[in-house]
């Protein structure tokens, strides 16, 4: 194994040894935290580089060959994931900073901010490692362990604000994510018990119709399912994520639902597709179908904007299922293309959204949306940026948003498959009414009412703009990711999964 | 004979504490539930490893088992700071409520 | 012969499921937790019949020893804040007090019913499935048998452990780290809790029991790596004795500082980061141990975790940072020093 394999391994080491070194030196938990981002990206853009020429990559993990060890791999999805993730980790750790730095210069409560600020950075290193993992992992139980790693991490985060409504979403969140672990380490035992390995190539290779693994894909995709907040298992989501501090709701919101839903994604195309009964996809579609439009008309009841925020992440996640049947029904690569989109796209715009209502919480006070005209007057960067998002959620060009509704709605339709078409349709419907809802109150100036003082924060204004934008020209840069992700297709065509190196 | 004795015990275990995770209402009582539910995956991921016929024995399941038994130690002891805090928050508030209804009712 | 282990084989599992079922459903939370004891060390008899002795000194060590102590001191915490606020809160003002989790479960019952049904369907046909698997199940026990001479010790699941599967494990020793950071990042320790009934007696007894358990925690560490035991074992063994001078109101034990609290907690990690960063740099791969050296390595890297994890679940137990955690506080200005500031 040559030495620059090694870089396989740095996008899940960097933000880990960060960790320790953040909770052990204080002082320079930020730096140290910053430069683990940065150095993730790099390491990711590496990866991506020499995915380009070499095509996917195996890593025995201390040179044990599977089915004895670990294996670490890279392929077009997963990549996909990680620039994502490695991109939105700079953008939150900057935005992060800033939210910091002025809470601690005006605490509402002596204290309270440091220690959130002390706590925030090795337990958002922490989730960082757990989400690179899981993208990397080619293990089925190492998997389950970087899903408990994101959602202690994750419950942690959201308990940070220490009030009582978020602790007791957090305890929820904690329980929640339980149950969803359990239920897929169930799964993990009875695929063990079936095919007797735990490497995902070799059980690609291996599965085939069997009593056992029926069991176990109902029992992992229950537990991811309802770790992702996929209607009807949506229930924790809302207060979970509107209660946290603005950039921990940025990363549950954008990250931490797709890790889980990535899983999910993996298990099902990837894996155990051969396996699966059509009427399996069709269901997971109806539940995509209920997510779009029970969350839709939910948002717009909302009254605070964290809250619709976070309902909108439950029907945005319906996009990401109701692909399912799609993708079956195509049998193109097509509509899991449109799903990985879909998947960028939306946590970019959340990011973007939460970062927005974050700082219009922290100047105006509140995050009424009633009381929130003319906030453009005074954060025109960031009333931008939550409109720019907005525009990807309803999935206007040029977004990454629309990109991927179009394919799937081509899919859809050529397909025949009306039923998906017209929900997709009504779930941008809902969509445009309750971005515009926002944006509306945002951008009108009542002639005589100053709401609020003149604050201005560039670390807390430019990384939503430019997380925002990224989600907005994600369908401009269409190509580059699309051109992964064939990379990644013929390979696997062409690919006999043995393992090793 | 032992192996299915086992196996079926851990799924039994497993599902009890489902019902409890969902079903009680005190968050003690759900975290003993989620522990009995990884007692019985635990039970039953190892009674597949156990051969009686040869007496041979997969490590990996064991090690399996151990990784999770620390990882639910860990979650426990979250959870159970998470409700003791949030008992404490509650607490609290219930105090700074009736301190302000006594100083509404001096105000009157 | 074998009849009576059969027999016993089904007495045990029978009384697994009647105390589970007891835990579940007896009305006082305290007896609940006493059965889960008695459920967990039966559990550990169970491991001792499925030839796992590693897992079964885990289950009694940290699976029992350890949760239940945290159960019981979490209901202690519990219970007496909300026993405090009924006695003073006059009743029918419930929601918000000690009973804010009990009744209300009265009304669902149509839902409960729903569920017990879902869960008898679910039981049913998981037990169906496992009852239709082919046999013999297939396992990995030939590859780590093939494997375990280069792999620096004998017993096989230390191998797994450490070496064929440490990318697992230093990940599950990072979820140990978290637990820790989130458990401080949530609450201060209530310590010293005040407890007037310190004996003499009980002093003494400390002070005479806890090098005897230091020392089991190191050979148990020790000898992890030819049969059973290890780094999870000794390290759950260390935290009892941790966990003793806690309830035992030492003296220097609530001005501990938080710096070298916090080098003990990482300092696994640490060592297990280090040794993969050495296998790239030596081997080219992460986490791999020259053969020769690989034994005295996992040897060093078991000490250390142990360490650690020793450090950790006392912490758990301990339940928040140390008093002294919020005062070396950077930024703010003129309000530092106040102790625990929030809310």
């Amino acid at each position: 194994m040559a030495f620059a394999d090694s870089w396989i391994v740095v996008p899940v080491f960097a933000p880990l040894t960060a960790a320790l070194l953040a909770f052990l030196v204080r002082r320079a938990s930020f730096f140290i935290s910053l430069a683990a981002a940065c150095l993730s990206l790099l390491a990711v853009a590496v990866l991506v580089n020499r995915f380009l020429v070499n095509g996917p990559a195996a890593y025995a993990v201390g040179g044990w060959d599977p089915p004895l060890g670990i294996c670490l791999r890279t392929d077009g999805p997963a990549l996909i994931m990680l620039v994502l993730t490695a991109v939105a980790g700079v953008g939150i750790s900057l935005y992060a900073k800033g939210y910091f730095t002025l809470r601690i210069e005006r605490p509402s409560r002596v204290g309270r901010p440091e220690r959130q600020e002390r706590f925030f950075w090795p337990l958002w290193m922490l989730q960082l490692t757990g989400l690179n993992g899981l993208y990397l992992s080619g293990d089925i139980f190492n998997l389950y362990v970087t899903l408990e790693v994101i959602g202690v991490s994750a419950a942690a985060l959201a308990a940070l604000s220490g009030k009582s409504a978020s602790l007791i979403a957090a305890l929820r969140y904690l329980l929640v994510s339980l149950l969803g672990s359990m239920s897929y380490l169930l799964g993990v035992v009875f695929v063990y018990k079936t095919y007797g390995v735990l490497d995902l190539g070799l059980l690609q290779a291996a599965a085939a119709p069997a009593p056992g693994v029926i069991a176990a894909m109902a029992l992992m995709s229950v537990g991811l399912l309802l770790k992702t907040a996929i209607f009807p298992m949506h229930f924790w989501l809302p207060p979970a994520h509107a209660n946290a501090l603005a950039p921990v709701s940025a990363i549950l919101s954008g990250l931490v639902v797709k890790g889980s839903f990535f899983l999910l994604f993996r298990l099902w195309f990837d894996i155990f597709s051969p396996v699966l009964p059509a009427a399996a996809f069709n269901l997971m579609g109806s539940l995509g179908a209920g997510a779009i439009i029970w969350g839709g008309v939910q948002v717009l009841r909302q009254q605070r904007l964290k809250l619709l925020i976070a309902y909108s992440t439950v029907s945005q996640l319906g996009y990401l299922v109701i692909a399912f049947p799609l993708a079956f029904a195509g049998g193109s690569s097509q509509a899991w293309s449109a799903v990985l989109f879909m998947a960028s796209g939306h946590a970019c715009a959340k990011i973007a959204m939460f970062m927005s209502a974050g700082t219009i919480m922290l100047h105006a006070g509140h995050d009424r949306i009633r009381d929130l005209a003319g906030i453009r007057a005074y954060l025109p960067v960031t009333a931008f940026a939550y409109a720019a998002a907005g525009v990807n959620l309803i999935g206007l060009p040029p977004s990454g948003g629309f990109i991927a509704k179009w394919m799937l709605l081509i899919t859809a339709l050529a397909g025949h498959q009306w039923l998906w078409a017209v929900v997709l349709l009504a779930g941008s419907f809902l969509a445009t009414a309750y971005v515009f809802r926002v944006v509306a109150q945002l951008f009108v100036i009542p002639p005589d009412k100053p709401v609020i003082t003149r604050r201005r924060a560039g670390l807390l204004e430019w990384p939503a703009l430019i997380m925002a934008l990224l989600s907005l020209l994600l369908g401009l840069m269409a190509p580059y990711p699309l051109r992964l992700l064939e990379a990644g297709q013929i390979v696997r065509t062409a690919m006999t999964m043995g393992g090793g190196p | 004979m032992t192996t299915i004795l086992y196996s079926v015990t851990g799924l039994l275990l497993f599902v009890f504490g489902l019902f409890a995770l969902i079903v009680c209402p005190h968050p003690l009582r759900k975290i003993l539930g989620g522990n009995v539910m990884s007692a019985g995956i635990f039970l039953f991921l190892v009674a597949a490893s156990y051969r009686a016929d040869t007496g041979e024995i997969d490590a990996v399941p064991q090690a399996m088992v151990l990784t999770g038994i620390v990882v639910s130690v860990c979650i426990t002891a979250v959870a159970l700071v998470l409700s003791t805090r949030l008992q404490q928050a509650a607490d609290q508030g219930a105090r700074r409520r009736r301190k302000r209804r006594r100083e509404e009712d001096a105000g009157e | 012969m074998k009849m009576l282990l059969t027999g016993f084989d089904l007495l045990l599992a029978l009384t697994l499921l009647w105390l589970a079922w007891q835990l579940l459903r007896s009305t006082d939370i305290f007896k609940a937790i006493i059965f889960f004891i008695c459920f967990g060390l039966l559990m550990s008899l169970a491991w001792v019949r499925m030839h796992a002795p590693d897992v079964a000194l885990a289950e009694a060590a940290i699976g029992t020893g350890l949760t239940g102590p945290l159960f019981l001191a979490a209901l202690r915490r519990i219970e007496r804040k909300a026993g405090k606020n009924m006695m003073s809160e006059p009743a029918g003002n419930g929601e918000e007090t000690g009973s804010r989790w009990k009744a209300r479960n009265r009304e669902m019952s149509p839902l409960l019913w729903t569920v017990t049904a879902l869960t008898c369907c679910l039981a049913g046909l998981l037990i169906w499935t496992v009852l239709i698997i082919p046999r013999p199940l297939p396992g990995l026990a030939d590859q780590v048998a093939g494997s375990l001479a280069e792999s620096g010790v004998n017993n096989p699941v230390t191998a797994v452990l450490l070496n064929f599967r440490g990318y697992d494990t230093l990940l599950e020793v990072m979820v140990l780290l978290l637990g820790a950071i989130t458990v401080w990042s949530i609450t201060h320790a209530p310590f010293p809790p005040r407890v007037p009934d310190t004996s003499p007696v009980q002093k003494a007894a400390v002070r005479l029991l806890l090098p005897l358990i230091c020392l089991i925690g190191g050979y148990l560490v020790w000898q992890g790596a030819y049969q059973t035991g290890g780094a999870f074992q000794g390290g759950a063994v260390l935290s009892a004795a941790l966990v003793l001078l806690l309830i035992s109101d030492f003296l220097w034990l609530p001005g501990m500082r938080s710096l070298p609290l916090r080098l003990g907690l990482t300092l696994g990690p640490l060592v297990f980061v280090l040794l993969a960063g050495f296998g790239i740099l030596v081997e080219k791969t992460l986490l791999r141990l020259p053969v020769e050296y690989a034994g005295p390595l996992l040897l060093f890297l078991e000490a250390a975790c142990g360490l650690s994890i020793g450090l950790t679940l006392a912490a758990f137990f301990a339940g928040g940072r140390p008093a002294s955690d919020l005062r070396e506080t950077p930024y703010s200005g003129e309000a530092k020093g106040k102790g625990p500031a929030e809310s």
